[in-house]
């Protein structure tokens, strides 16, 4: 069937002339067989009869024409051009019809009928228009066989052809017409799917290429990621993350946050949790743990499927190892220097209170002078020891407060004792007072405060030259009290103002040259008050002198450590 | 009738030499020991009425003598001052001590604060 459709079917870049070569070359066959059928009938017929003479030769030499001619057709239609071989084949059928016949019959009878069927096959195998040629060429046939025979043409069965090649005209072109449209969505249709199909292949290939990038990331990534699903279930990790806590990383995806962090504390494990249920994560800081025998970091991120749809979880985790040690080892070197350093400092400053008591004798008032020299700058060297020292555990996050209740009247009385001698040293007045309305007790940290306020009249002490120095405790607002500390000194310049509250940093110019320091007073003020929950202001102009504020919380903040 | 013992129990020598001589200055029979386990051991023998107790110390330290004292009933009288540097550790001794003194430490004012315990 297949072979025979292939016989059948002449290719032509028209598919209309290709349906219609078809169209022939079925109807050549048919024709052809109807031939050999004749031929054979004829050849039994004169086997068994015996009869047919010369009737059924001529038959028999007609239908072998008649195959030849099918022949020439059928070559025709498929190396030559299928038009002309349907222009021959409806030529001749026409013809034929003529002579099949009694004259009278084709003229005005019962074969008029036969020349509907090229007229029909002329609109299918020919052209839509061509039943009408046909239809004229069937009535010329028709009035040329009647005046043969003395008849008068037949005119009704001629408008009679013509009316059916209307009718075949209309259908042939009507088909036509809705073939080239089917083929035309089939074209567009065509376009489409391989349009389609290419912006697939593109996305699909910028998808993988998006995918392979991801993928590079997370496995070049020096950090350890694991993305948790609601469920919290590990659903994506990377080599980094199984490097960290040593397992490969087919046992870290699929496991339960729990199993996971078996090695983890109850604590830590409860705030990571907590933190993994959050689904906001806006400001979530990230949290120092021991995993294993590591100290790792660990900071989440949402993962969305739409701007308000968690679908889980990316953590991201730290090696925090080394930093700790370092951590450590910083908080031992802190603790050792604390200690080694102090003690010489103490022993001076012991003998030189033994020499001035006069232990070992009385001193001339010259050795006197030297020995409370002496005293003085090893207090500077203690101050700056200490200060040091606490810089340093600020950085390290180790300073402790311990809040309690103190009196600032007391606090201002201990400060005006120990800072009176340098004041009057330099001939400055100081003079500590405590407002009517503050309270007898507030909540703070004595040791702290007390640094605080040493180190702003230190400091206001150092650089004022004349005048005096204020140190004045008093309600700030309903919530807050506040301590000022004001001095006649030179002023700070506000391109100053800015930078003097970072560590070892002093104001720069020729007024200060004399004055030597590591700069870190007003920095510890400052992170002792913030620590604390309060603020530092300042008020300052040059030539008038400063005022610091330092203005802190009636209820302080109740943390113990920072 | 003799002077009360103060026990001075410091490892660095120059601040042993300054709280003697403040002690002494206090009107106190004085006696030093440089190490944990040797005042441990001293207090076996004697019933001091002041100890001034360094924190830091070799062999036994300060903490575990200050606790001894503590529990040790022949002992109840003896008033301790602590001595140290770490302001921290100053502040888990305070309930078990008469008197905690952050170094550094003057000469006066070890004298005058021994003086008022005594």
């Amino acid at each position: 069937m297949e072979r025979l459709n292939r016989l059948l079917t002449i290719s032509s870049a028209d598919p209309d002339d290709q349906r219609r070569s078809w169209l022939l070359n079925i109807l050549l066959l048919s024709v052809a067989t109807f031939a050999i059928l004749a031929i054979l009938s004829m050849i039994a017929a004169t086997i068994i009869g015996g009869t047919g003479g010369t009737g059924g030769g001529r038959l028999i030499i007609g239908s072998l024409i008649m195959l030849a001619g099918v022949g020439v057709l059928l070559l025709i239609n498929r190396y030559g051009a299928g038009w002309i071989a349907s222009s021959i084949f409806l030529l001749l059928l026409t013809v034929l019809f003529g002579f099949t016949d009694e004259p009278q019959q084709v003229a005005d009878g019962r074969s008029l009928f036969l020349f509907a069927i090229p007229i029909i096959m002329a609109s299918v195998i020919l052209r839509p228009y061509a039943s009408f040629i046909i239809a004229g060429l069937s009535s010329l046939v028709i009035a040329l066989v009647a005046i043969s025979i003395q008849y008068v043409p037949n005119v009704p069965a001629m408008l009679g052809f013509f009316a059916i090649a209307v009718v075949s005209w209309l259908s042939a072109r009507s088909l036509e017409h809705a073939l080239a449209e089917l083929r035309a969505i089939n074209r567009e249709l065509d376009q489409r799917v391989e349009q389609r199909t290419r912006d697939l292949a593109a996305a699909l290939s910028r998808e993988q290429a998006e995918a392979s990038k991801n993928q590079a990331i997370l496995e070049g990534i020096a950090d350890g990621v694991i993305v948790f699903n609601e469920e919290r279930k590990a659903i994506v990790t990377n080599p980094a993350m199984a490097q960290l806590i040593a397992r490969p990383m087919w046992k870290i995806t699929g496991a339960d946050i729990e199993t996971l962090m078996a090695e983890v504390s109850p604590d830590d494990k409860e705030t990571i949790i907590e933190l993994l249920g959050n689904e906001t994560f806006q400001d979530t800081p990230s949290i120092k743990f021991e995993w294993g025998d590591k100290t790792l970091s660990v900071s989440m991120a949402p993962v969305r499927a739409a701007p308000d749809v968690v679908t889980g979880t990316v953590a991201v985790f730290r090696d925090f190892t080394r930093e700790a040690e370092i951590e450590r080892m910083k908080s031992a070197f802190v603790s050792m220097v604390s200690h080694d350093l102090r003690t010489p400092l103490g022993a001076i400053m012991g003998y030189t209170d033994m020499l001035e008591q006069a232990v070992y004798g009385p001193l001339t008032k010259k050795q006197m002078d030297v020995m409370a020299r002496i005293n003085a700058n090893t207090s500077r060297l203690l101050n700056m020891v200490n200060n040091l020292l606490d810089q340093a555990q600020i950085e390290a996050g180790k300073l402790t407060f311990h809040i309690g209740q103190f009196a600032p009247r007391e606090l201002l009385t201990e400060v005006d004792s120990v800072m009176s001698i340098l004041a009057q040293a330099k001939g400055l007045e100081l003079i500590c007072e405590v407002d009517a309305g503050v309270p007898d007790k507030l909540s703070g940290d004595p040791q702290r405060l007390h640094q605080i306020v040493v180190n702003l009249v230190s400091n206001a002490l150092k650089f004022t030259e004349q005048g005096k120095v204020g140190v004045k405790i008093y309600n700030y607002d309903p919530e807050r009290w506040a301590i000022d500390v004001s001095d006649t000194g030179p002023g700070i310049p506000p391109e100053a103002q800015t930078y003097i509250f970072e560590a070892f940093r002093q104001v720069e110019g020729d007024q200060v040259n004399s004055h030597s320091g590591f700069g870190l007073g007003l920095s510890i003020v400052k992170q002792l008050t913030t620590l604390m929950g309060g603020e530092v202001k300042l008020e300052s102009e040059v030539g008038r002198g400063s005022t610091f504020t330092v203005v802190m919380p009636l209820s302080p903040i109740q943390e113990e450590t920072n | 009738m003799s002077k009360p013992l103060a026990l001075i129990i410091e490892d660095d020598y120059d601040l042993a030499t300054i709280f003697e001589a403040a002690l002494q200055a206090a009107d106190f029979e004085t006696e030093v020991i440089r190490a944990g386990d040797a005042a441990l051991k001293r207090l076996e023998t004697v019933t001091p009425s002041m100890v001034v107790l360094d924190l830091h110390l070799p062999q036994v330290i300060g903490t575990d003598i200050l606790d001894h004292i503590r529990v040790e009933p022949r002992l109840t009288e003896t008033r301790v001052m602590v001595t140290t540097s770490d302001a921290r550790l100053a502040e888990t001794v305070q309930d078990q001590a008469d008197l905690v003194l952050i170094k550094p430490i003057s000469f006066s004012q070890l004298r005058d604060m021994a003086m008022r315990l005594r």
